[in-house]
């Protein structure tokens, strides 16, 4: 549905996007992730038909953007970041504008404009003036704007952004409902979010894809270590002397003591089905109790993505561009790191 | 051609639900009765046959005096100045530039939108024609002739306001923009009373626009100067065409 090659967008000398290639299948739901600034807003503005870009190509089913852009734009329902709308209009007006100049046709208007109403949940508001509109609904508005010609392709830049946990649950399973009948490109910096709804995520930082995958794979790829939580009375000191016995401990990481009870993660590379019994086998030998031990799933996709772009965390937001580059690269040898462990 | 429709209607709508709209309004129709109760006034002072047959209220009102040209530099940039730089200001113009509509029909709609601004300042000085056909003769075709130079003079001026509008993400500089071009253009149509040199002269002559009104307001339909103010008009249409266009290229 989506295939994009090599796609560049240069800001004077600065490179917001630099050549990313992916594609997205018709029926696929897909997640952006990627840091504030790491260039999704761009290369979805790129995928719309608002920027050129500077280099590379887009074609939208087959459609080419840069030929065609009137064309492709027809298959695209997008939701821009923020999502611009005019305060003075009421929902339905703003609706009925958006459907004509979309080339719904009249007869067709009405019908469309009470469809996206009803899957947007915004029926209750559709006479209130949207200067009026909390910005959650002002977002949900924008999301019955991206359905309201009903096209194939939905591009919804941080479609969750300004919801309360209710309207994103909401909001998450209207996406999920549109598995295999229409496409979905979604971006977001929240990663609970790719969890949930997408079936295949592209991770960008500073511009470039550095990972691509399903949630799950991505998740188990990193990082064979198991990681146990615990919860005693007894001292960090004596906790941790206690694990020390066991085989492959590769760490501890203190969480704490609150109330008088010591919160202790330890890290194990061990496979074997019985290492929880291990555990707390060691513990009990040493003479200790427990409140509470929870093994942790495996490494999170929070965890692959700050691997992946945790140099972004503490800096500046303006830096100069050699720097950037030098730390591009950096990035890229801490993403293979991640990937070897 | 409906997606031009579309976004003339929505622009028209939405200035008349601003209070900029009827502040505009007000002030504007305040000023006009102003202006003609004064050549009004003026004109009921003189003795009757001593003056030249053609001079008369109506054709002073319109465009006889700078209180024709002054009101309209004011007032043409208060009406399209929103027109794209609000757009950019809100954001909006994302949404509007990925329908799948061309960057023409967008800039064309919101010009169609100015015109129909530019119409309604002047739709309430036909009163002005009634009242003085109320006490005297008027000539009905020099009235069209008049109105269609008016026509003439908006589509290039609203234009020229686009195109600031195209330009910049903020009203206030678009508002001043337009109104120093339109105040340049303006002082250059003066330089005819000016220069001596008689090439030179018909030169800024062509481009007065006071010479233009003034031979519309006497009943005289002069096709050399509505090809110029209708192809100024298309050149500041297509330009902002292009401007639209080049923010796609922004970098």
């Amino acid at each position: 549905m989506i295939t994009v090659e090599g796609l560049t967008k240069r800001y004077g000398l600065r490179t917001a996007v630099d050549g990313i290639s992916f594609s997205v299948g018709k029926g696929e739901i897909v997640g952006f992730l990627g840091p504030n600034g790491a260039g999704k807003s761009t290369t979805l503005r790129m995928l719309t038909g608002f920027l050129a870009p500077s280099a590379g190509g887009i074609k939208i089913d087959g459609i080419d953007m840069l030929e065609k852009p009137i064309e492709a734009r027809r298959l695209i329902g997008y939701m821009p970041e923020a999502c611009p709308l005019y305060p003075e209009m009421r929902v339905v007006e703003y609706l009925r504008f958006r459907a004509e100049l979309k080339g719904v046709a009249s007869r067709d208007i009405a019908r469309r404009v009470d469809a996206a109403l009803g899957q947007a949940s915004v029926s209750e508001v559709a006479t209130r003036i949207i200067g009026q509109l909390s910005k959650g609904t002002r977002q949900r508005v924008g999301l019955a704007d991206a359905l309201v010609a009903d096209p194939p392709l939905l591009v919804l830049d941080e479609p969750t952004a300004g919801l309360d946990p209710n309207q994103i649950r909401q909001v998450r399973d209207l996406i999920k409902g549109f598995a295999k009948t229409k496409t979905v490109l979604l971006s977001t910096h929240i990663l609970p979010e790719v969890e949930a709804t997408c079936e295949r995520v592209v991770i960008i930082h500073r511009g470039r894809v550095v990972q691509e995958g399903a949630p799950s794979e991505l998740s188990a790829a990193p990082s064979h270590e198991r990681r146990f939580a615990l919860r005693s009375r007894a001292s960090q000191a004596a906790l941790e002397a206690a694990l020390g016995a066991i085989n492959g401990v590769r760490g501890f990481d203190a969480k704490g003591v609150v109330d008088g009870v010591t919160r202790l993660v330890v890290r194990i590379a061990d496979d074997s089905d019985d290492l929880p019994e291990r555990v707390f086998a060691a513990v009990a030998k040493a003479g200790l109790t427990l409140r509470e031990l929870t093994e942790a799933k495996g490494a999170s996709l929070e965890d692959v993505f700050s691997q992946l772009t945790h140099t972004d965390a503490a800096r500046p937001a303006v830096a100069s561009d050699d720097e950037d580059d030098d730390e591009d690269d950096d990035d890229d040898e801490d993403a293979k790191g991640g990937a070897d462990e | 051609m409906r997606a031009i429709w579309t976004i003339a209607k929505r622009e028209i709508v939405s200035f008349f639900v601003s209070p900029l709209a009827y502040v505009v309004l007000t002030t504007w129709l305040l000023f006009q009765g102003a202006v003609f109760w004064v050549m009004s006034f003026w004109f009921s002072q003189q003795d009757l046959g001593s003056g030249s047959s053609g001079a008369n209220p109506l054709s002073h009102y319109f465009g006889g005096t700078t209180l024709f040209y002054i009101p309209i530099m004011v007032y043409t940039p208060l009406l399209t100045m929103r027109l794209l730089a609000e757009e950019h200001r809100q954001g909006t113009i994302e949404p509007l530039l990925t329908a799948p509509v061309s960057d023409a029909a967008v800039v064309i709609g919101k010009y169609v939108a100015a015109m129909v601004f530019w119409t309604t300042l002047w739709v309430p000085t036909l009163m002005y024609v009634w009242l003085t056909s109320r006490y005297g003769d008027i000539d009905g075709w020099k009235i069209a002739a008049t109105y269609l130079g008016i026509f003439g003079l908006g589509a290039y001026y609203m234009a020229l306001g686009l195109l600031m509008s195209a330009l910049t993400r903020s009203q206030i500089t678009a508002a001043v923009l337009t109104f120093i071009a339109l105040g340049a253009f303006f002082i250059l149509g003066l330089l005819s009373f000016l220069v001596t040199d008689d090439s030179m002269r018909s030169v800024f002559d062509y481009m007065s626009l006071w010479t233009h009104m003034s031979t519309f307001a006497n009943g005289i339909v002069d096709s050399r100067y509505l090809t110029y103010e209708l192809s100024l008009a298309a050149l500041g249409v297509f330009l902002s065409i292009r401007a639209l266009e080049a923010r796609r290229y922004e970098s």
